[in-house]
């Protein structure tokens, strides 16, 4: 099996796994409970935290709420700081756990700021930040690492041209994508207001999210029914998933520059031999220095992506697309459109994304299987060519 | 009260065939006890007319659950058996009403005897009256009075030959025919909504339905396949020992893809679907097709269409849902719950493979000159070699 599709989710380490198994049997205990094993489970918790803010760098000043994962981060934040009428921008290539938790403010006749015009290279044009002065925007969710491009908002750039160019607004990173992957600049948190992440992404386990937040704003809970988390995330904390969260992120921190290494070597090579096809590929993803390098983009026109992620199905090889081809609907990616791809493009895109546990050779029997499904595909998707 | 319990099932259809009625009865009583445990505390009787399972009372509930689901029953009760003794039926009787009686309010209730052992020496209105008295008698300055007509309870009593039962409420069952007592059929079936629906009306009528789903992998992913099996073995539920055949069909599309005018795509897959599915049926001994087909619903399911269709196979087609509308086909899906299945968001089609604007009036004799432009035979052979075998029971 050659799995190209980390973006979705990652295996997980088999160092965690054994982490997580042992911790489910000796932490059982309630870490709100008073007796021994109890307080027990507590102190991992907070052992787990401090692992945490070490391996991210994130001061005194934020505090971590664990979370099911990057969609209940993203909700709480946006809808603990905003709901229902705090003005709110986002540049329209977020994840659906963002645009649909800000589209859910229209209810209350609280439109958000989209600025889809200012993000066609894949990111956020600064040039538009006095808009958000002008607009008076309260808060901008951005995504860290778009998930189907690849594209890098980097923000300490965007804090400090913020500061100039819009003060009163705060900023808030998905950052789903980015930890393990590409370099978390330790400076960036005095200018956040938010940043989510999720387990899964950086071979963690699923279930366990995070939420690092200025402890100075007041976040008004999403779950009620007990004083857990500053009050701000009521439930039992789930111990186990906590210290594997710990562990996956400081696996990945220690291991980011090899990593990143590697993911930057991946990423030419796939391009290159993308390039070198011999068969007319579109790469939507970027080349520059805000490349996220696990992440490449492309299209195939005619075939559809999904055709042809199932033809490489078929050989065992795993890939994510952006789009899908059903007869009955899904629409092509509201990413890919965002940034002036045609219907068709989008429709015929694929994402290939990289972990560390990828090498050149699951890259070249990929690029051997795609180039044979496309020729094999090509003739079913040509229209017009026909002898009838 | 005894722990044991009687259930009695009443049949029918069956009652109303004539020399052929024990094959049908047997059917029935095979398909009952299949789908019941074979627990060594379970007794079948078979009197005329009825079927009764003697079984323990702490499992009664649950097992005549089961007889819901299986076609050719009209109805069923769950009772007590005992000696056909007044006393004891008046006091059966006073300990289930008195609980449903509200202090200083009328209740109204009626005894019905049905007495097939004419040897028993009172006649049905006799017993009514010995056991209702002796009810009434206990009761009435409670507020119990007789009303045939509006009754809030019936006391039933059935006096048979092999025993006595009393029982006071009647389940409704599926009616129709009992599976297999009609032969075996196999239904086309898709993963949408009508053709799970189109398979269990024939289950009702007597038939065995067996599968068939053309697959799409992997111009499609296995979503579509997954959701067949899960509708294959809902309805099997209905009647068990069914067989899916799963034929890759994704190289017969692209041929007719590649080859075939584009506004005939839709019904050229169809007539291959019906080819295939009449050498399976063959094959298998199975004499009729079942199809979800529902006229006008869809530009394939036109007049003609439907003619385009039918004439490459000269075996029975049965489209039970062709005279019904939409909402129709969605509560009977909902009913025999594989709607949340069918409306699962899975594709049945890559839409590669869809026309812009399909034929609503197709003309044989294009789809024939279409049908020579791709080796339809070799495919056909080809498809039905790869063909996989599912025993829907083992799913």
């Amino acid at each position: 099996m050659i799995y190209l599709d980390n973006a979705a989710t990652t295996p997980m380490d088999p160092e965690i796994i054994a982490w997580l198994q042992d911790s489910m049997r000796d932490q059982f205990a309630n870490s709100g409970a008073v007796y021994g094993i109890g307080l027990d489970a507590k102190n991992k918790i907070e052992e787990a935290t401090e692992t945490i803010t070490a391996a991210l760098g994130i001061p005194s000043s934020h505090n971590l709420i664990f979370t099911s994962g990057g969609t209940e981060s993203n909700n709480l934040f946006i809808k603990g700081l905003c709901s229902p009428d705090k003005k709110t921008a986002y540049s329209g290539l977020e994840h659906p756990s963002i645009v649909e938790t800000l589209q859910s403010f229209k209810e209350f006749g609280n439109e958000p700021l989209s600025l889809l015009e200012f993000s066609k290279k894949g990111r956020l044009d600064l040039s538009c930040l006095p808009l958000l002065k002008e607009k008076r925007i309260r808060l901008l969710c951005l995504s860290h690492v778009n998930n189907e491009l690849g594209t890098i908002n980097e923000p300490v750039l965007l804090i400090s041209r913020l500061k100039n160019d819009a003060p009163q607004t705060r900023l808030f990173l998905d950052g789903v994508q980015a930890v393990g992957k590409i370099k978390i600049n330790k400076s960036m948190w005095s200018g956040l207001s938010g940043y989510s992440l999720s387990a899964h992404k950086f071979h963690g386990p699923k279930g366990i999210g995070l939420l690092a937040y200025d402890s100075k704003l007041t976040l008004n809970p999403q779950l009620h029914g007990g004083k857990q988390q500053f009050g701000v995330r009521a439930g039992t904390l789930p111990v186990p998933l906590i210290r594997a969260f710990a562990k996956a992120v400081e696996l990945a921190a220690a291991r980011q520059q090899e990593t990143e290494k590697h993911l930057l070597k991946l990423h030419a090579y796939l391009v290159e031999g993308l390039r070198k096809l011999d068969i007319p590929v579109l790469i939507n993803s970027l080349d520059d220095e805000f490349q996220c390098p696990s992440i490449v983009n492309f299209s195939l026109p005619p075939v559809e992506g999904e055709v042809m992620l199932h033809h490489l199905e078929k050989q065992e090889i795993y890939i994510g697309m952006g789009s899908a081809c059903s007869a009955h609907s899904k629409e092509p990616s509201k990413i890919l459109l965002g940034i002036g791809l045609t219907e068709e493009q989008a429709r015929c895109s694929l994402r290939i994304s990289f972990s560390r546990n990828n090498n050149f050779d699951e890259i070249d029997k990929f690029l051997q299987a795609l180039k044979s499904s496309y020729q094999v595909l090509l003739s079913t998707f040509l229209k017009g060519t026909l002898d009838r | 009260m005894s722990d044991q319990r009687t259930i009695v099932i009443r049949y029918d259809e069956i009652g109303l065939k004539g020399r052929n009625r024990k094959y049908f009865e047997k059917t029935l009583l095979k398909n009952i006890k299949r789908s019941l445990p074979k627990d060594k505390g379970i007794e079948y009787r078979v009197p005329r007319g009825r079927i009764m399972i003697d079984l323990s009372a702490t499992v009664a509930d649950e097992y005549a659950d089961r007889l819901k689901k299986i076609p050719g029953i009209s109805s069923y009760s769950i009772g007590i058996t005992m000696d056909p003794d007044f006393d004891e039926m008046a006091a059966l009787g006073v300990q289930w009403i008195e609980p449903l009686m509200q202090q200083g309010k009328e209740f109204k209730f009626c005894v019905k005897t049905r007495r097939s052992a004419k040897t028993f020496p009172k006649t049905s209105p006799e017993i009514n009256f010995e056991v209702g008295s002796r009810i009434m008698s206990q009761l009435s300055p409670k507020g119990l009075v007789v009303n045939i007509k509006e009754s809030q309870f019936t006391l039933e009593i059935e006096i048979g030959l092999s025993g006595t039962v009393v029982f006071h409420t009647r389940e409704t069952g599926l009616c129709g025919l009992p599976v297999g007592s009609s032969g075996n059929v196999l239904c086309l079936l898709s993963g949408g909504i009508d053709s799970p629906v189109a398979a269990y009306q024939m289950a009702c009528r007597g038939c065995r339905v067996h599968f068939v789903f053309f697959d799409n992998q992997p111009f499609l992913g296995r979503g579509g396949y997954d959701k067949v099996l899960k509708l294959s073995k809902i309805v099997n539920g209905y009647q068990g020992r069914a067989k899916l055949f799963v034929v890759p069909f994704q190289d017969i599309q692209v041929a007719i893809r590649d080859n075939c005018r584009e506004e005939n795509r839709v019904v050229l897959y169809r007539r291959m679907m019906y080819r295939i599915a009449n050498e399976i049926a063959t094959k298998y001994e199975m004499p009729g097709l079942v199809t979800g087909e529902s006229l006008g619903q869809v530009a394939s399911q036109t007049l003609e269409n439907l003619a385009a269709v039918t004439c490459v196979t000269s075996m029975n087609i049965f489209r039970p849902l062709i005279a019904m509308n939409k909402e129709g086909i969605i509560k009977l899906a909902k009913e025999i719950e594989t709607f949340d299945v069918s409306i699962e968001p899975q594709p049945d089609c890559c839409s590669v493979f869809m026309p812009d604007s399909p034929v609503t009036r197709s003309k044989i004799s294009i789809l024939e000159n279409d049908e020579e432009k791709y080796p339809g035979d070799v495919l056909k052979e080809e498809a039905l070699r790869d063909m996989e075998t599912i025993n829907v029971d083992l799913l």
